[in-house]
């Protein structure tokens, strides 16, 4: 994609983190900004598996903040077609209950945009 | 605001709280809640480099543009803050303080976004208004430095 990824502070993984999205690589920065630890894609959660165990369908939320122990999904699609996305995290709360996770949606980070004025056409 | 006040003076009762507005938008919030609050208190100001003004790349970190400048240690601290919604600004500030020993540390916002907090470990103690994912401006708010002036607060309609 061609993303500049600038060194980061506040980064807690061991590799350095390849970001899908400008709007994933923009809310990285702000929490960086304010000193707020992150990980990329820290973990992927097995959400079904078939009779012999394989897994069939997995999550990997884009952000964990470690001292927030929250996860967060950021999804820069339609409201229309993020019913997908929903399932997924309906699903991994109903099989990981105490896992805290947030999903924002296009509209919560166009205001994050708004706010931050961040760049998310790069 | 005259709740809030009377709120604050009750918690606060025999203690002198410091009231710490976040510039600029809590300007004109800070002048209001002082005034409706009947006991003794103290009144500063501090102010972060907003994210969007740095021109920066994830590089760079969060500046104080202006510090206090009272002294905070075993002081009861109040942040006054305009609005709350992701919570990087409070808990930024709230970490700031408390390297600097008061006694207490709390917060009071005139709006609330809740649903839109990303640090959710904040000691919000006194909320004005829960609002919806609408723009506001005046009563201090603006939108790149404009509308500050208006007496009211005031939705801005989609731009």
């Amino acid at each position: 994609m061609g993303l500049d990824i600038p060194v980061f502070q506040a980064y807690r993984g061991t590799s350095p983190p390849r970001f899908a999205s400008p709007a994933e690589l923009e809310c990285a920065k702000v929490l960086d900004y304010y000193g707020i630890p992150w990980l990329y894609e820290p973990r992927t959660f097995v959400l079904e598996t078939d009779e012999d165990g394989r897994v069939i369908e997995a999550f990997a939320p884009d952000l964990y903040l470690p001292e927030q122990d929250l996860y967060v999904e950021l999804t820069a699609m339609k409201q229309s077609l993020v019913t997908r996305k929903n399932r997924k995290v309906r699903k991994l709360r109903e099989r990981y209950p105490d896992v805290k996770i947030k999903l924002f949606y296009k509209r919560d980070i166009e205001r994050l945009a708004q706010h931050f004025r961040l760049d998310l056409a790069s | 605001m005259r709740e809030l006040g009377a709120e604050i003076a009750r918690d606060y009762e025999g203690c002198e709280p410091i009231l710490i507005g976040s510039l600029k938008a809590s300007l004109v919030f800070i002048s209001d809640l002082s005034r409706a609050i009947p006991i003794l208190h103290a009144i500063d100001f501090v102010e972060l480099a907003g994210y969007g003004s740095a021109q920066m790349g994830g590089h760079e970190q969060i500046r104080v543009l202006k510090d206090l400048d009272a002294d905070i240690g075993g002081r009861d601290v109040i942040v006054v803050e305009d609005v709350i919604d992701t919570g990087l600004t409070l808990n930024y500030l709230v970490r700031t303080f408390e390297l600097r020993e008061p006694r207490s540390v709390a917060a009071v916002t005139l709006l609330d976004r809740p649903y839109r907090r990303l640090v959710d470990d904040l000691p919000v103690r006194y909320v004005g208004f829960v609002v919806p994912d609408e723009l506001f401006v005046g009563y201090g708010f603006d939108l790149d430095e404009q509308w500050r002036h208006l007496p009211d607060l005031r939705v801005l309609r989609e731009i």
